[in-house]
């Protein structure tokens, strides 16, 4: 095993990394900007390099002042996390490069998978279903392969990511335009004017399959992560078992995502993502349609769910097979137990259209007896550069219901206060009856939700409120911080490390 | 003892009256409430109105005020009467809606503009934000650079012509 392994990310994910690396004994080096200098995930680890400037391009996305950093620390390897560098086949590349180990896929498997093109071709030759569409350049071609696939259809640029252009199409009377525009786009963003229409799928789940292969042609997997609550593509809560899935279902969407991971030998742990359409386990007679959306070739926010699940560490599997390259159990030795759910907290203002929040944390506080893998604690900052994660709210149960019920107790008694955070929207989100029957899919949020919830969000405050409010300035309440004793800042962190246990890992 | 407290897009009046032993009266928007306050800790107190008893929880970020009442939490900004709040600060400024990095500025001092039109961007965590001309006139000055990092309410473009 490693002696020593820089993390190259920050937030949450850096400290729930160090977490791991603590328990195994292996020496942790963080990284920081100069806006991050003193965050929590720089006090968590046993050392921190300040490696550039605050904005993400001279710091955290350096790749040379990264690798540097790792080279001096005298790191034998390098965990990338989730965002950032973490699928950018250059960096993997360059660690290796340099010597060390990169805790992940190949430089080459990244590039193969994060090409749509391409890992789309490759699923296919897999024997992997994808959504049904129609590759070309000829504006006569495409719109006869609009009129077979059906309207509405998605009409977007072939190559590129992140749904840039996309556009949905509801009748041949707007195709003509919707190509045009699409090929423009695509031309100046991506220097090919190659068109790419699929059939829209609509109401539709995702579920993930969790995959971690040998890199030498055996893979496995680690069950599904359904994570249909989206807010505009953004996942906001990830839960496992799939209340879409059924078994039959679960044994054809684990055997495309194995299949998929041997076919291109991956190395480490991935993410198949799919779209289940036609209502999952619940479409009466018939098979539910699965569809290959793309591959994550990285460690997933919503990873915590999988290993509440499972009793497995994730960041410890990445490790070990990183190390040995050999996977450290066999399928049959991987379970499940319960229903896990995960929430995702954010700086963000849900009432002003998520719009992004910074300042100061001044008040932190998570619920016990729940793990809670928090990128912040009272006093820190959450700076304007990075994304606005700042933690996630992991709980389980015996059944679904029983774990939305904790849920819900723990997000009650989360208490983040200083900087606006989604933590009403999640409050009032998991007490939505549609979430309690798990009758929504990708689109719900924003079709069926968000009106509601922002006339919530913007009603006036009740006057016990304001009465608190003007009290609290009368009396001296809160007092001033300079009359309070400092926070116990290292007791709260060694609590949290104590709180935080794995099933089967004591 | 009286003050105005922003909530959300609405200012709220709210007036204390000292009924003596921890009793007040508390008046929001015309709407009396008798209120026993017992303090709890630095930054807790029970009231006790007679719809029951509730723990407050106060943090303060500045002016703002964070209000935990049971498991709701509510956000409340302090109005002083010296500093109008919103989008234009006095003198018609602009100011930035809050913290980020000024990424494109788009135009010049001595520019005349139309309402509406984009004068300036901010970016922060990802998104983009566009300060637009709040009514048909002239740009008087610039006060930031593109690239440079500026807090929430700083003013950012000063503008001639009716407000």
């Amino acid at each position: 095993m490693f002696r020593k392994v820089l993390i190259a990310n920050r937030g949450e994910i850096a400290c729930r990394i160090a977490r791991t690396l603590r328990a195994m004994d292996v020496k942790s080096v963080a990284i920081a900007s100069e806006a991050d200098r003193g965050a929590l995930h720089t006090r968590v680890a046993d050392e921190a390099i300040v490696v550039g400037g605050p904005e993400p391009r001279a710091s955290y996305l350096d790749v040379d002042a990264i690798v540097r950093a790792a080279k001096a620390s005298g790191a034998e390897a390098v965990h990338p996390g989730y965002g950032f560098l973490a699928e950018n086949a250059a960096f993997a590349a360059a660690v290796e490069a340099a010597g060390l180990t990169f805790i992940g896929p190949t430089a080459e498997q990244i590039g193969a998978m994060g090409d749509k093109r391409a890992a789309r071709a490759a699923a296919i030759a897999a024997g992997v279903p994808v959504v049904p569409g129609a590759e070309g350049r000829d504006p006569a071609a495409l719109a006869a392969a609009a009129a077979r696939l059906g309207f509405p259809v998605i009409v977007k640029a072939a190559l590129g990511g992140g749904g840039k252009g996309m556009r949905v199409v509801e009748d041949v009377a707007a195709l003509g335009e919707a190509i045009e525009g699409a090929a423009r786009l695509a031309r100046s963003g991506f220097g090919d004017d190659a068109v790419y229409v699929e059939r829209r799928l609509d109401r539709v789940h995702h579920v993930e399959v969790q995959i971690a292969g040998d890199g030498r042609g055996d893979a496995i997997h680690l069950f599904e992560r359904d994570c249909s609550l989206q807010r505009r593509h953004q996942k906001v809560i990830e839960e496992s078992p799939s209340p879409a899935v059924d078994e039959p279902l679960r044994a054809r969407l684990t055997a495309a995502a194995v299949a998929l991971a041997r076919a291109i030998r991956y190395r480490g742990l991935g993410t198949m993502e799919f779209l289940v359409a036609g209502g999952g386990a619940k479409a009466a007679g018939g098979e539910a349609a699965l569809y290959f959306l793309e591959m994550n070739t990285r460690l997933q926010v919503e990873h915590p769910v999988t290993e509440t699940i499972t009793g497995l560490d994730l960041v410890r599997m990445q490790l070990e097979i990183a190390a040995t390259g050999v996977l450290p159990l066999a399928q049959d030795a991987v379970t499940r137990r319960g229903h896990a759910i995960e929430a995702r907290v954010y700086a963000e203002d849900a009432a002003k259209n998520f719009l992004p929040q910074t300042g100061r944390a001044v008040k932190v506080r998570w619920p016990e007896g729940v793990r809670v893998d928090a990128g912040i604690e009272s006093g820190d900052s959450v700076p304007v550069h990075y994304d606005p994660i700042l933690a996630k709210v992991i709980v389980t149960g015996a059944s679904r219901d029983q774990a939305l019920a904790r849920l819900a107790d723990a997000l009650d008694a989360s208490v983040v206060h200083g900087v606006i955070t989604n933590l009403p929207f999640l409050r009032a989100l998991v007490r939505a009856r549609a979430v309690e029957r798990a009758a929504i899919d990708t689109e719900w949020i924003e079709r069926e939700f968000l009106a509601g919830f922002a006339a919530l969000a913007t009603a006036p405050a009740p006057e016990l409120a304001l009465a608190a409010a003007a009290l609290g300035e009368r009396l001296g309440i809160p007092a001033p911080d300079r009359a309070r004793a400092p926070a116990p800042r290292r007791a709260a962190l060694f609590a949290a490390l104590g709180r935080w246990r794995l099933p089967g890992l004591e | 003892m009286r003050g105005a407290w922003r909530d959300g897009d609405r200012v709220r009046r709210v007036e204390v009256v000292d009924l003596g032993a921890g009793r007040y009266r508390v008046t929001v928007d015309d709407v009396p409430l008798d209120v026993a306050v017992e303090r709890l800790d630095a930054d807790r107190m029970r009231l006790v109105t007679d719809q029951g008893a509730t723990v407050a929880e106060l943090t303060a970020a500045g002016a703002r005020r964070f209000v935990r009442l049971g498991a709701m939490d509510f956000v409340l900004d302090r109005e002083s009467a010296s500093r109008p709040r919103g989008g234009r600060g006095p003198g018609g400024g602009l100011e930035s809606p809050m913290p980020g990095v000024v990424t494109r500025v788009l135009v010049a001092a001595g520019d005349p503009v139309k309402k509406g039109q984009p004068l300036l961007a901010i970016e922060a965590m990802k998104m983009e934000h566009l300060i637009r001309a709040p009514h048909d006139g002239r740009v008087r000055a610039i006060r930031a650079r593109a690239g440079e990092m500026v807090g929430g309410g700083v003013p950012l473009v000063e503008m001639e012509g009716e407000g």
